[in-house]
């Protein structure tokens, strides 16, 4: 194992140049803000107090954190049953159900939600068919439209993480349930869902997140007026140009996220070894 | 400001494939442009959907050179690239952007000897105040930001009586698009209380936010950019607050609509060309403004875009008796009336202001 230790130097280089310096930029200019000509700039807290001492960014915060909560339970609930069919689907056909799930992602994730704007919009396609039957309604630039937007784009993360646990399990352990006497519902609630728990977690991990941080799907689904968290620091590293407090936001945004993802695991690491040894 | 991203991409695709069929026909030009120029590339950042059709391979046959075309949508997304270093040979930032680009010495004299179509500008373009003399910038694009609303829903004589103040107006409710630029925003409720738009006065400020409050709070608005052109064609919405350039576009389409600009005044903005700094062909970047300021290249530009051109005769022909655009009202901006104005550039209110539009736009 040794010699390909070194194997892993152009690796460790890669990461601190593109994710541990950005990171390091990120956290100096939260606790900064411009100075003067004799110092650049000072430490600070300013940025964070700014945040949390103003009523509608908490808001904000709230309803971003609101919306990532749904998208990512409507992507279990949907994206669990698919995965577990496309798991149980014969080999050749396991293939292709794959490739329809993958095939959307080929295309630029900005041009798909646009082709959901021309199919939500007051005269789109959707409202054209509902009005057959007297149902029109708006539907663009509501919390459907945003859900829907989210929903759309990051439950393929959720259906493959959940279909790769599915498939790697060990299936003897199914026989040996089966043959002890446990019918398909227990197996499937003492075996199969305790076993596809980490695809669970990993798949809440990688909706979760950019749900979470999303700035175009609000704006374009819901409308300049939908204000998520992503929003707000677009518009202050475009817009406004304060680089500082947009990134003290971000760095708000990424400690929640580490909260929830270390609240996840501890729920993994229960469950698998609560349930009394069932992996190995 | 006006612009589709996902047509931009579809041109910038369009524009990929008609300079690599232009490569080969370079060879057919009689003077070697990187004799003439240093360089046969020229690279251009202008905002999306902002130019004719054939503009730049008409260019690049002409001089047999290669044009690289990216786009923008906000003048802050050009300038915080500026900002980090990249380099274009010619940059199209409206008004505002073109001075705190010349604060920061971060453009390049042109050089007129090139540019003799500068004589074709338009009256309204001239003696701008960001740069009086024209020493480091050519108009582009002109126009104003007006109303349109549709004829057979909304009442003339509501917009005439009050002004901006009809986007508050609950008997159109629900059915208002609103621009998403805290900019154009602040200016429609400074101008609606009498104020300069360009003010600094904190207790006009606070006024204008109460008022836009105001207006998000019981009018239901949609926020919109660019999505507002096919929407208003559409006839999604009865009002609208659009530059008059999209007004072109809309009523273009649709006969319903009309455009109107309030009494209490507007911003009478411009899109200027201008070469920076460290562009890495300024000479080619002259010989591009000369051409664009061409009877031709100019008439195909607006005619394709919708808005006003900078060269003056192509202005009056479009807009004249028989132009294209003759019964366009948006087409030809309002000049001279004392109550209309340029942004000028104020870094710290403009942090403000884009600080208290999030907040507008989240109070809910």
């Amino acid at each position: 194992m040794r010699q390909f230790k070194n194997m892993a130097y152009p690796y460790m280089i890669w990461i601190s140049i593109m994710i541990v310096v950005p990171m390091f930029m990120i956290f100096m200019y939260a606790f900064t803000k411009h100075g003067n000509d004799v110092a650049t700039f000072w430490f600070t807290f300013d940025n964070f107090i700014r945040f949390f001492s103003d009523i509608i960014f908490i808001n904000v915060l709230k309803q971003s954190l609101y919306i990532a909560v749904i998208t990512t339970i409507i992507c279990i609930l949907l994206g669990y049953p698919v995965a577990y069919i496309i798991a149980n689907s014969k080999e050749k056909n396991k293939v292709f159900l794959i490739l329809l799930i993958t095939l959307p992602t080929w295309i630029n994730m900005l041009v798909r939600t646009y082709a959901w704007m021309g199919i939500l919009q007051d005269n789109g396609i959707l409202n054209n068919i509902l009005s057959l039957f007297g149902l029109q309604t708006k539907l663009l630039h509501t919390d459907f439209a945003v859900i829907l937007g989210m929903v759309y784009n990051f439950i393929p993360f959720m259906i493959l993480q959940i279909h790769t646990s599915l498939t790697k399990m060990d299936k003897s352990l199914i026989e040996a349930a089966s043959d002890l006497g446990a019918d398909k519902i227990q197996c499937f609630l003492k075996i199969i869902f305790p076993l596809s728990l980490p695809g669970v977690i990993s798949g809440i991990t990688l909706v979760f997140l950019p749900a979470m941080s999303s700035f175009f799907i609000p704006k374009l689904l819901g409308g300049g007026q939908y204000v998520l968290i992503g929003n707000v620091i677009e518009s202050q590293f475009l817009t406004a140009g304060n680089w500082n407090f947009g990134s003290a936001i971000s760095l708000i945004i990424a400690v929640i996220i580490m909260i929830s993802m270390y609240i996840t695991k501890k729920i993994e690491v229960k469950n698998s070894t609560g349930k009394g040894g069932i992996i190995h | 400001m006006k612009h589709k991203k996902l047509l931009s991409l579809l041109t910038s695709i369009a524009m990929l494939f008609s300079f690599t069929a232009c490569g080969k026909s370079n060879t057919s030009v009689a003077e070697d442009p990187i004799e003439k120029y240093g360089s046969d590339t020229l690279k251009l950042y202008n905002w999306g959907e902002y130019m004719g059709n054939t503009l730049i391979s008409d260019f690049e046959k002409q001089f047999g050179v290669n044009v690289i075309v990216e786009y923008f949508d906000s003048n802050e997304m050009m300038y915080t690239k500026i900002q980090a270093g990249d380099a274009y040979d010619i940059l199209v930032p409206s008004d505002y952007m073109i001075e705190r680009l010349l604060a920061n010495n971060a453009l390049q004299p042109i050089d007129k000897e090139m540019i003799p179509n500068i004589s074709n500008l338009a009256e309204g373009v001239k003696a701008l105040p960001y740069d009086p003399d024209n020493t480091y910038s050519v108009p582009y694009f002109w126009g104003t930001v007006g109303i349109v609303y549709n004829k057979n829903n909304v009442d003339l004589e509501d917009l005439e009586q009050q002004g901006y103040a009809i986007l508050k107006n609950t008997k159109y409710k629900g059915k208002l698009y609103m621009y998403d630029s805290e900019r154009d925003s602040f200016m429609i409720a400074l101008k609606s209380l009498g104020y300069s738009m360009n003010t600094d006065n904190e207790q006009e400020i606070e006024q204008a936010y109460q008022w836009l409050k105001e207006l998000n709070d019981t009018m239901e608005p949609v926020y919109v950019t660019d999505e507002v052109i096919d929407g208003m064609m559409n006839g999604n919405k009865d009002l609208a607050v659009v530059y008059s350039g999209d007004a072109v576009t809309i009523l273009n389409e649709n006969e319903d609509m009309a455009f109107y600009l309030p009494k209490e005044g507007t911003n009478v903005w411009s899109d200027a060309m201008v070469i920076p700094a460290n562009a890495e062909n300024p000479k080619l970047a002259n010989e591009f403004i000369n051409y664009v300021l061409t009877y031709d290249a100019s008439y195909s530009n607006s005619e394709a875009v919708g808005y006003t051109s900078s060269n003056k005769e192509v202005m009056d022909n479009i807009s004249g008796e028989g132009g294209l655009y003759e019964s366009n009202p948006a087409y030809l901006p309002r000049i001279g009336y004392d109550k209309d104005e340029v942004f000028k550039d104020n870094i710290v209110l403009k942090e403000k202001l884009s600080e208290l539009w999030i907040k507008v736009k989240a109070s809910q």
